[in-house]
């Protein structure tokens, strides 16, 4: 059941109206078994069962961490409750990739011996909640929180359904006061909340969705095309993963909105970055805030006395961990080794950056800002050919041969270039689709320029008028292939 | 050393590690305060002040800081 399916809007209509029906001491009761039954639909009663078990012991560990005085059995208890919460996710996402590259390693070596094979396990948003357990733990352990001593508010915070599939990955802190403060219904936050999940809906399935039809058919077979298709597909991926994602947190920002609990924004429009550290400001924030506040800083910290190698090292080895996080996939690792890398880079740079744009009269350019956002975006789209890929061969396949125009490409004597404009651009279906994303790409920048909050202050006839846009928007223009939001596999 | 002699060498840190002039600090300010105040520039103005006022800080010191009135007293704590 995801939230672009019929069955969510179902079982988000009956949470709601069991939620307003039973009395205020019950009400995250509600919540809780709603969001046991939503995790229960993916019928994988071992998931249910790690959520149980993951829950149960990092609300003991946080007490036992938090009753402990001793300096050094505080740690040891953290880094116990840590290493177990890891090993979850570690036997549940990454054994098989460990097997395969360990049989590929002892193979190179000692021809003939392996271990046995595993099979893969569904591991859907274990790598969300077990993150959000583990900073639980950290958050406890650094007193910048007390343990929750509600085990029913604690599991709920843990699994409350509209963050539970892909995040936002919540802090105790902003998330824990507000499932337990007393409710009042406020029509506001409903309004705004159902309206922040269909403008999601319209992201996710008007344009995310239809910009698949650019990406997908390249993406499958890159051996098919060569330079300006790989990079044209390799533009519109970038546009569709963020309206996938952007789209998805709006759709679990207002799930959460209508019950009065404001989750976190994940996207500060990340494309308007003007540097690789600025694009991790803005883009998927819950998580980058959490692998800099628990895995960069505490690297940066042990390693200050290299001074910026210190710091150019944690940032490498954070991101590669991100990477890491993403999938077991040698794609997903290269990508955030890249990622490492252009920090790493800027590290460096950062200390001649102002003297040299100084010296070249570029502080307070327009045209030098629209620059950097235009190189950062490309550096960001080179990074997605490893994250999109299906594999470390395709994405290779793509580097080298992105570029590669043959000598005339304009006369559309590139094989792949002309099947790609035909096929892809020029068909009677493909211009009816380039001309929705066009139309809605436009509504996008719109909404953006005008802020759709302010859209509650217009007066009752252009509110509605603009509901029923929405509406039938979606209705008459999602794409009905229905694929699943990216973010879910990770 | 006064709160204010600390505060005001805290403040000339902030302006230079941030390489923000603009920077003016007081007990009540938090990173929320300070848009150049994220979590990639944290360690760096830990590390500048450790070696301003010649002192060593654990992360578990500096973790549960909630503005800068709490970091002007852990100084107090440790150079005291």
């Amino acid at each position: 059941m995801t939230f672009n399916s019929f069955s969510y809007f179902v079982f988000l209509s009956i949470v709601f109206f069991a939620f307003q029906a039973v009395a205020g001491r019950y009400r995250w009761l509600v919540l809780l078994a709603g969001s046991y039954v939503f995790y229960g639909f993916l019928l994988q009663p071992a998931l249910l069962a790690i959520l149980g078990f993951v829950t149960a012991f990092s609300y003991l560990a946080g007490k036992r961490i938090d009753r402990s005085e001793a300096a050094e059995k505080r740690k040891n208890l953290l880094f116990f409750s840590v290493f177990v919460n890891l090993s979850i996710l570690v036997y549940c996402k990454y054994l098989v990739f460990l097997v395969e590259n360990i049989n590929l390693l002892a193979g190179l070596f000692s021809p003939g011996s392996s271990i046995p094979e595993v099979e893969p396990m569904v591991s859907i948003a274990l790598s969300f909640f077990i993150f959000q357990a583990i900073s639980y733990l950290a958050d406890i352990y650094f007193r910048i929180t007390e343990p929750e001593p509600h085990p029913g508010l604690f599991a709920l915070y843990i699994s409350f359904f509209p963050k539970l599939l892909q995040g936002p990955i919540e802090r105790s802190g902003h998330l824990l006061p507000q499932l337990g403060k007393p409710y009042a219904f406020n029509y506001d936050d409903v309004r705004y909340g159902l309206l922040l999940f269909v403008w999601g809906l319209f992201l996710k399935t008007v344009v995310a969705d239809r910009l698949a039809y650019f990406v997908d058919p390249v993406y499958d077979n890159v051996q098919a095309y060569s330079g300006i298709p790989l990079i044209m597909a390799t533009y519109a991926y970038a546009f569709q993963l963020y309206f996938d994602f952007s789209g998805y947190t709006n759709m679990a920002l207002g799930s959460a909105r209508i019950f009065g609990i404001s989750l976190t924004q994940n996207f500060k429009s990340p494309y308007l970055a003007t540097s690789c550290t600025d694009f991790w400001r803005r883009w998927h924030i819950s998580f980058s805030r959490w692998i800099l506040d628990y895995i960069f800083q505490p690297l940066q910290m042990k390693w200050r006395s290299l001074g910026r190698n210190g710091t150019a090292l944690a940032l490498f080895v954070t991101f590669l961990l991100s990477g890491v996080w993403h999938g077991a996939n040698w794609t997903f690792i290269a990508w955030g080794m890249l990622h490492g890398m252009f920090l790493v880079a800027s590290t460096f740079y950062k200390p001649y950056q102002k003297k040299i744009h100084k010296i070249l009269g570029l502080e307070k350019s327009s045209w030098h800002t629209a620059f950097q956002i235009f190189l950062t975006f490309n550096l960001v789209c080179f990074t997605y050919i490893f994250f999109r890929a299906a594999d470390i061969q395709d994405a290779l396949y793509i580097v080298n041969n992105m570029f590669n125009f043959h000598s005339n490409f304009l006369s559309i004597q590139n094989a792949g270039l002309k099947d790609f404009i035909i096929k892809q651009i020029l068909s009677d279906n493909s211009k009816y689709e380039l001309l929705i994303l066009i139309l809605s790409l436009a509504t996008i920048f719109a909404v953006k320029k005008y802020n759709h909050i302010s859209l509650f202050d217009k007066p009752l006839l252009i509110r509605w008028a603009c509901y029923y846009c929405i509406f039938l928007g979606i209705l008459s223009l999602h794409v009905s292939a229905k694929p699943n939001f990216i973010y879910f596999q990770f | 050393m006064t709160t204010e002699e600390i505060l005001g060498r805290m403040t000339d840190v902030f302006r230079d590690v941030l390489d923000n002039d603009a920077i003016e600090l007081s007990r009540e300010t938090t990173a929320n305060d300070i848009e150049e105040w994220d979590s990639l520039a944290h360690i760096n103005i830990i590390v500048a002040i450790e070696q301003e006022f010649s002192l060593r800080f654990d992360l578990i010191d500096i973790k549960p800081l909630r503005n800068i009135g709490e970091f002007v007293d852990l100084i107090e704590r440790k150079t005291s």
